[in-house]
């Protein structure tokens, strides 16, 4: 209990509360606007989070994810362009409702549901989090080499499209973060005489260059004065969307529960997670046939399900320091940069940051309601924002933003390198997420095996002598059996596809 | 702009040879087989496979070796390309110079300009507005050492 009155005590100050609603409004600007993500709102908001202390950054980093995945529902609905890809799965759902004269409904709904999930994953997350700690206090540097190396195993798995190109994805991310000292024997490594590559390459640059950067070079060259904004009135909001969530209750919780287990996995994330429940609800669905004809069930189910996922994905980032996506891997990066590696001992030596973290989580679901609410209100002047003002805004937002980590020039070169390859990497249909969770995961992998074999002067078999490290191994095995089978089969399917 | 998979596959295997060369001569642990070169090596070794692998495939599937995919044509995303771009080379090499605030009021004014295709006094003070901002934000707020470059002389003369 003293423990919980003083987590209270840290998240309930002027400061953190202040910045709780300042970076959800961030947020809820970011998801808005079609093109602009989740991801890329906490990239650029990275910079700042550096200038404060480890509770409000992670306060501002999950308000403004929470509230991005919300706002991303807003354009789905009112123009059939989601705003973040997490809300894709039910943007044609809800556009139809709208048509059909409930866009209040399914807007409220959209809100409803996204808290409800939200507030379930954190339930998930407070209650198991500890336990598994717990669990993991006895893992050496055996476990640990073969969780990251699951990890970002399964990064590959669930990214989706080719298994191939998802393995060339990691393997750049490894060889990113092979860039420096390494930090075992002290060898420099690929730094070509430069000073500046000596401490390896900063992990801000590179976020910022691959999804920021990325993604301006895609927009930019479609930069309109103004989207094009035809938008119907919200009116009725939040009649019939309590009944509705009501109805749908099952929905809800099974979104929310399957929302929070799927963002637990590595590298996926709420998108993955609001496909899987919307395909789902549809499979056990009374009437599947209305699915994508309007139909609230689905939307209610994925609405929950994204929200819940952003929770699922801090299970691994707290307990093992693996992140489960893009963001996790930038909080584990901010965390890190404050000097507390996230990890079984974090829940030991800091439990009351870790409560402290538990509330801040359940308070930005709670302010997605009014916030939410607030977001549909204005979202007919945030969509008319011209795109022509806002790309090249968040351009000198991303060059002082990657300047401000090192006050280095060379970061910014950094920024703009890695954004031309993630560009020429999206275009070409390698996924971005396996990169950057090994550029995070890499030290980890290569550190504690360099630890192992040395504390087994070299012998290779005792990476899988404790019983724990040998379950993680088979883990590791059968995920790898699976990605190359994919492979196979995608490519047979792909070769069956080409016309001869 | 999309290649075919033989074309990115040459340049991943490329790589891969580069990060096993490189690593060759990364020296061991003491009394050890492994080192500062080993997952260099395996990623480059990797890298080799993958790449390899890419290349039988695209030589298999015969696309066009390099083909223009996006929706915006190719002119729009070089103007992109050199907004960006140029945008950065301008920070890094004029800040030191003309300082923070002209720069951005400069650079922000013409891609304004550029972007959203009004007339220049909106530009520029749309632009004179942004960077207050960001000046605000980074430069006071958050202590990043933002240069006045020339104006550092013109404030404190």
């Amino acid at each position: 209990m003293t423990d919980l009155l003083q987590a209270a005590s840290m998240v309930f100050t002027f400061e953190v509360l202040g910045i709780v609603v300042a970076a959800s409004l961030f947020g809820l600007f970011m998801g808005a606007i079609p093109g602009l993500t989740a991801t890329m709102a906490t990239a650029l908001l990275v910079p700042i989070t550096f200038f404060m202390e480890p509770l409000p950054a992670i306060a501002a980093i999950v308000s403004a994810t929470a509230m991005a995945i919300v706002a991303g529902d807003i354009p789905g609905a009112l123009l059939r362009m989601p705003g973040t890809p997490a809300s894709a799965v039910y943007a044609d759902e809800a556009f139809l409702m709208g048509k059909q004269g409930k866009l209040g409904l399914a807007l409220g709904l959209n809100v409803t549901c996204s808290m409800l999930g939200g507030v379930i994953g954190v339930m998930i997350l407070a209650l198991f989090a500890p336990r598994i700690a717990d669990f993991a206090l006895q893992f050496t540097s055996d476990e640990y080499f073969w969780l990251a190396l699951l990890g970002l195993s399964c990064a590959i798995l669930v990214s989706g499209g080719d298994p191939l190109k998802g393995g060339v994805s990691m393997l750049l991310g490894l060889g990113i973060s092979m860039v420096g000292m390494d930090s075992v024997s002290g060898q420099v490594r690929f730094t070509f005489g430069s000073y500046d590559l000596l401490a390896g390459i900063s992990l801000l640059p590179v976020l910022i260059g691959l999804f920021a950067i990325t993604e301006l070079l895609r927009s930019m060259s479609s930069a309109e004065k103004r989207q094009p904004v035809v938008t119907p009135e919200a009116n009725g909001m939040f009649s019939g969307v309590a009944s509705t969530a009501w109805r749908y209750k099952g929905g809800v919780a099974r979104g929310g529960i399957l929302g929070t287990m799927i963002g637990a996995l590595p590298g996926a994330g709420a998108d993955i997670a609001s496909w899987i429940s919307y395909a789902v609800s549809r499979k056990l669905s009374r009437t599947p046939e209305k699915f994508g004809s309007g139909h609230p069930e689905g939307l209610v189910s994925a609405s929950s399900a994204n929200n819940a996922a952003l929770s699922g994905a801090y299970i691994p980032a707290l307990v093992f320091g693996i992140p489960g996506d893009t963001v996790t891997a930038i909080i584990i990066g901010v965390l890190m940069t404050k000097g507390i590696t996230p990890g079984p001992d974090v829940f030991a030596e800091q439990g009351t940051l870790v409560n402290a973290i538990f509330m801040v989580f359940i308070l930005a679901n709670l302010l997605l309601l009014p916030l939410g609410l607030l977001a549909i209100k204005g979202a007919r002047r945030l969509l008319a924002i011209p795109t022509g003002i806002l790309y090249p805004l968040i351009l000198m937002f991303c060059i002082v933003g990657a300047f401000s980590t090192n006050n280095s020039m060379f970061d910014i070169w950094v920024m703009l390198a890695i954004g031309l390859l993630g560009y020429f990497l999206m275009e070409n249909d390698f996924p971005l997420g396996p990169l950057i969770l090994a550029v995070i995961l890499g030290p980890i992998i290569e550190s504690n095996f360099m630890r192992s074999i040395l504390k087994s002067n070299g012998d290779l078999m005792a990476f899988v002598d404790r019983p724990i490290a040998m379950v993680l191994a088979v883990c590791a095995l059968l995920t790898w059996t699976l990605i190359i089978a994919n492979g196979v089969f995608s490519g047979r399917r792909r070769r069956m596809s080409v016309p001869s | 702009m999309r290649t075919n998979d033989a074309v990115s596959g040459a340049m991943v295997a490329a790589l891969g040879a580069a990060f096993v060369v490189a690593s060759a001569d990364l020296p061991s642990l003491p009394r050890q087989e492994y080192g500062a070169g080993t997952f260099p090596t395996v990623i480059g070794t990797l890298l080799l496979v993958f790449g390899g692998l890419m290349i039988l495939r695209g030589v298999r599937h015969r696309e066009a070796w390099v083909k223009w995919t996006a929706s915006a044509p190719l002119t729009r995303f070089l103007g992109a390309l050199a907004a960006v771009v140029g945008t950065v080379v301008a920070y890094v090499m004029l800040t030191p110079i003309i300082g923070f605030p002209l720069l951005s009021l400069a650079v922000l004014t013409a891609l304004f300009y550029a972007f959203h295709r009004r007339h220049l006094p909106l530009s520029l003070g749309i632009a004179a507005i942004a960077t207050l901002a960001i000046w605000g934000l980074f430069g006071q707020l958050l202590h990043v050492p933002l240069e006045l470059g020339i104006l550092e002389q013109v404030i404190y003369s």
